[in-house]
């Protein structure tokens, strides 16, 4: 006999099986001599529990203290969530969260990246003003990489002279 | 009456993982390229130089040390000697400005553009003379040069020193 069939006995004992099924485990019960066995200790211990079982009163009405009970099973189950829990289901969620979140701020950045790309950078031009007092004249020699702006006194034309006023004085 | 149930937990799948963190890798590089790269100009080391050019033999001892600059101004302008009278160095930060004095009556006024361009002021006698905007790349170096008495003439020299621009 398996665990499946002691169930089933049990069942029947308890009444709850249907009327054919019954039937058959009420023949079980008569041809088997192991079942036979077990229906005599559960009968035994059914009528052993329903004769002793305490009766204690509740001074609160039915309704109340079952609501009582279920309020407070509900308050235990909130409490037994440890806050540890939480906060690993709460970053669990934010993993979950990251990789399309970086996915998409990727996206975004090439996005951005290429755009910048396609908008023309305006070449640099070296430009070169001065104040109404000086001429500019601007020299590059490509083989050195150097660029020389030679400012000249307007009033020195057409050579640097001595009436010159020394602004610059170096020596 | 025993009843029993097993659960068998599955085992998070490392392939999945590793993407993830690739994923977060990977947008973290973008957002630092983007966003850490061209929005701050970088700082620019120059130097800066007044020379005197002259075909007197003075000042032999403040001779320029760099020949390049030497054999460059030669090469261009009719002047043996060149004399340095000034030299400074100044790091200026992005989109920052810096006065450099060059002399008691010549200062420049350096403005880091970033991407190794400066604008330059020039000032004689505190008064302006120019601004211009040059280029310090590798490889190249700008002059602002003008007449002096005695048939010499005054250079400010400017180039960048950093690892990767000017000599």
């Amino acid at each position: 006999m398996n665990l499946e069939q002691e169930l089933k006995l049990q069942a029947w004992l308890d009444g709850e099986l249907p009327p054919a099924e019954a039937a058959r485990l009420a023949q079980t019960a008569q041809d088997d001599p192991r079942a036979r066995q077990l229906v005599a200790e559960l009968t035994a211990v059914k009528t052993a529990l329903a004769g002793n079982e305490l009766e204690r009163k509740v001074p609160d009405t039915r309704e109340f203290y079952w609501s009582q009970i279920q309020r407070r099973i509900q308050r235990e189950e909130t409490r037994s969530v440890p806050v540890a829990t939480s906060i690993s289901a709460l970053l669990a969620r934010w993993r979950r969260l990251i990789a399309p979140m970086a996915g998409a701020l990727a996206g975004a950045a090439l996005l951005v990246v290429s755009i910048r790309q396609s908008v023309p950078v305006p070449a640099f031009v070296e430009t070169t003003v001065t104040s109404s007092d000086f001429d500019a004249l601007t020299y590059h020699d490509q083989s050195s990489g150097m660029t020389v702006v030679w400012l000249k006194y307007r009033e020195q034309e057409p050579a640097p002279s001595e009436e010159a006023p020394d602004i610059f004085d170096v020596r | 009456m025993t009843s029993s149930r097993t659960t068998e937990s599955k085992p998070a799948e490392p392939r999945l993982r590793l993407t993830r963190r690739w994923l977060q890798i990977l947008a973290a590089l973008f957002l630092t390229a983007l966003f850490a790269g061209p929005t701050r100009a970088e700082d620019i080391k120059i130097e800066a130089l007044l020379i005197w050019g002259s075909n007197l033999d003075t000042n032999l001892n403040a001779k320029v040390q760099d020949t390049r600059v030497t054999e460059a101004l030669a090469k261009a302008f009719k002047w043996k000697n060149y004399s340095q009278i000034t030299n400074r160095t100044a790091i200026i930060a992005g989109d920052a400005t810096q006065t450099l004095e060059m002399s008691p009556k010549c200062s420049i006024k350096v403005k880091n553009l970033g991407a190794g361009k400066v604008q330059v002021e020039c000032f004689g006698d505190g008064k302006f003379v120019s601004r211009g905007d040059y280029s310090l790349a590798e490889g190249k170096w700008f002059t602002l040069a003008g007449p002096d008495k005695n048939d010499s003439a005054w250079f400010i020299v400017m180039r960048s020193r950093n690892p990767k621009g000017g000599d």
